[in-house]
């Protein structure tokens, strides 16, 4: 006696195993061709693996200080020289265009939005997403401590829209926010801030990037990055 | 016989203009007996009457008592000199979409008083719309598209077009006169249809002469001195004669559209209801003209008098109706007006939808056609002033913010950067957070604030900027210092010698 319908669907959902609830997310490696995104920092791009990948949500977390602003502009430089279209949805109110142009990005390749709050930021990025066209799209987020964060929920609904306009998501905060909706953390620090001479100048800071999550199963290492301050005599 | 090469006029009319324009503003009194009226109350005279108001036997220049009378449904509004305008500029738009010359005609007195009348030069545009019969057609639907019903009449002056569209019997109907059509197609019609003067009509009614073929049998030469020298320009025009000029371009380019509340509105909702129908009515108009709404004016009427006039700025040219009602309610939400609002009205001068060309090296965007919509979107949802491109400010001052229309290009260069040189970010505090500061030495030695406090380790500065130093209120003065906490933060400290405060305003992160 040749099986039911339903214990042939029973038999084939324990053959795909956990392989059937990663398929949304092979899909989107597929549809974005695996490309990905560099920062340009050697040692950050090959902790990740080339870069953010395309059509994903990731984050950026990190402390004040710790290195997680600049290395979002390093990202976005790379994109706007390569000719992309990003956005900086920028909840925090915290985006120095003069230190963007610094970095070495296209200003006029970058669309600023400064949302009043987060249900605001998230609105804007799901617009923006559902636009498609945006090679990627930072969203900067004020810490916990000054409004209410975002529910699980929004950031699989923005991880889904990511995954199907082909877009980078790259969210920056200070702790992590995402949860299991995101494909990759990367967590930042300072390790030191570097000053010199007499009077004493600023002239950078140390920092270090590691992998907390990733889907792909990334090495945990630990990537340190020198980055520079502007020198005050320009 | 064709006109080849010869000059060709068109001409737009809608008979009962303020009948057309009532029915634009609200559709829903299509099929309804209606009427319009010149003023409020019982005595005011009916000024237009809807084909059903007519089966009930209402006619114009009846009261509106008497009115009423005769058809107790009747639905009886004031005439409305604002919708008529916008309605007449809607008629001009239409022409104008079909033929870069178009004017409206001026008002006429007596029997056409209620006609609105646009002559568009067909000569040369003709072709491309496959001969002067697609040119009529195109004419019509433009018109019918901004919600006027029209007739539409081709002759080879404007004088002609004008009698042609006039005997025409239904709305959306055309008519072409080709060259040698025209004298036969005139003689037999009344004087009357020329307009002519009371006192001259009623010469000729003395004469017994009736129609334009008893008017041309008449000795030319001695016409001025029996009728006058308005007979002389009569008979031109029987003739087929015009000495009119062919219309003109459009000095400019401005689309307005008002209304006048039958009722003054004291909340948001009825008024946003109101602007809604205006912005419809505008974005037909932007439509049939390829345009789309960039800039809004909206200029609102207190019923105690008195004006309000506001701009709502639209990031990129769109035509969504959604968008701009939004936009202009939450103008209207952060800045209530302080009275009750009579009347209202929207002003833009149109703006092309942006294309884009698209390069062969570098990676496409959004569609130009969807970026649009979706920036005057996020500009509603956070502020026209809140989206854009970043751009250095051509100021000074370290709190200034510039920020440019986002419109990439394929000649946006990229800013020259050190290979391998990796900047340090300053996160900027909008706005900065105050702090309290101990000294040495005229340095800072301890910190408290919302973002760090402390024990500072190092410090580097200070750094002045000033400015503004002839202005009372523009001046400025800071010291700036790079310090870093004992909690491990590096912050930009900074003292304002105006407001004699200490504040930290960024962060390197």
């Amino acid at each position: 006696m040749s099986p039911t319908p339903d214990a042939r669907v029973d038999a084939l959902l324990r053959d795909l195993g956990s392989r059937l609830r990663r398929g949304s997310h092979e899909a989107a490696r597929q549809t974005s061709g695996g490309r990905r995104h560099p920062t340009g920092l050697t040692d950050v791009d090959a902790l990740l693996g080339g870069g953010f990948p395309a059509g994903r949500l990731c984050e950026i977390a990190g402390s004040l200080s710790s290195g997680r602003t600049s290395l979002a502009l390093a990202l976005l430089s790379q994109a706007t020289r390569a000719g992309e279209w990003t956005a900086f949805v920028d909840a925090a109110d915290a985006f120095d265009p003069s230190s963007a142009h610094a970095a070495g990005i296209t200003l006029p390749r970058v669309l600023w939005v400064r949302p009043q709050d987060s249900g605001q930021a998230a609105r804007a990025c799901a617009r923006l997403l559902e636009l498609r066209g945006f090679a990627l799209i930072a969203l900067d987020l004020p810490p916990a401590s000054r409004e209410r964060a975002l529910p699980p929920a929004a950031w699989q609904r923005l991880a889904r829209a990511a995954a199907a306009s082909g877009t980078s998501l790259v969210v920056l905060s200070e702790q992590r926010l995402t949860g299991t909706s995101s494909s990759l953390v990367l967590e930042t620090r300072c390790a030191r801030a570097r000053w010199s001479g007499m009077p004493a100048l600023l002239e950078g800071l140390e920092i270090e990037a590691q992998v907390a999550r990733a889907r792909e199963g990334l090495a945990r290492r630990i990537a340190a990055v020198r980055l520079c301050a502007a020198s005050r005599a320009a | 016989m064709a006109r080849s090469g010869a000059a060709s006029c068109a001409c737009l009319l809608v008979v009962d203009l303020p009948r057309a324009a009532a029915l634009r503003a609200q559709s829903d009194l299509s099929g309804r007996p209606f009427a319009l009226s010149s003023g409020a109350g019982g005595r005011a005279e009916i000024v237009s009457v809807s084909p059903e108001a007519i089966r009930h036997g209402v006619r114009r220049g009846h009261s509106v008592a008497e009115a009423r009378s005769l058809c107790a449904a009747l639905d009886v509004q004031v005439v409305s000199p604002a919708l008529e305008e916008a309605a007449r500029a809607a008629l001009l738009d239409a022409a104008l979409s079909c033929s870069p010359r178009a004017e409206l005609e001026p008002r006429r007195a007596g029997p056409y008083a209620g006609e609105a009348a646009v002559s568009a030069d067909a000569s040369g545009v003709a072709s491309f719309f496959h001969g002067e019969a697609g040119f009529a057609t195109a004419l019509a639907q433009r018109a019918a598209a901004v919600g006027l019903p029209a007739r539409v009449a081709v002759a080879s002056s404007r004088g002609v077009a004008r009698i042609a569209a006039r005997r025409l019997e239904a709305d959306g109907e055309t008519r072409l006169l080709a060259a040698g059509d025209e004298a036969a197609f005139l003689a037999p019609l009344p004087v009357d249809v020329l307009d002519p003067d009371d006192a001259l009509a009623e010469r000729l009614t003395r004469f017994g002469i009736h129609t334009l073929r008893d008017l041309l049998r008449l000795p030319q030469r001695s016409l001025a001195a029996r009728l006058g020298p308005a007979a002389i320009s009569l008979a031109a025009q029987a003739r087929g004669q015009c000495d009119l000029p062919p219309p003109a371009a459009p000095a400019e380019t401005r689309f307005v559209e008002s209304i006048d509340l039958e009722y003054p509105a004291d909340r948001l909702e009825p008024l946003l209801f109101a602007l809604q129908g205006l912005l419809s009515r505008l974005l037909a108009r932007l439509e049939v003209r390829h345009l789309a709404c960039d800039e809004l004016t909206l200029a609102l009427d207190f019923a105690g008098g008195g004006r309000d006039v506001r701009r709502i700025g639209v990031s990129a040219p769109t035509r969504e109706l959604r968008v701009l009602a939004r936009l202009a309610a939450q103008s209207l939400e952060s800045q209530p007006p302080r009275a009750a609002i009579c009347g209202a009205g929207l002003e833009t001068r149109g703006a092309p939808l942006r294309r884009d060309q698209l390069d062969l090296f570098r990676p496409p965007g959004p569609a130009p056609g969807a970026l649009a919509p979706a920036l005057a979107e996020l500009a509603s949802l956070c502020g026209a002033s809140r989206v854009g491109a970043p751009a250095l400010a051509d100021h000074h001052h370290p709190d200034a913010l510039a920020t440019r229309p986002f419109a990439p290009s394929s000649g946006d260069v990229a800013p020259a950067a050190d290979a391998g040189d990796f900047r340090l970010a300053l996160r900027r505090l909008r706005p900065p957070a105050p702090a309290e500061v101990q000294l040495r030495s005229g340095h800072p030695s301890r910190i408290r604030s919302a973002v760090c406090s402390g024990r500072v380790l190092r410090c580097a500065g200070p750094w002045r900027t000033t400015g503004g130093w002839w202005s009372r209120d523009g001046r400025f003065a800071f010291d700036h210092f790079d310090v870093q906490t004992e909690d491990g933060i590096v912050v930009r400290l900074r003292y304002d010698h105006v407001a004699k405060t200490w504040q930290v305003d960024g962060v390197y992160d």
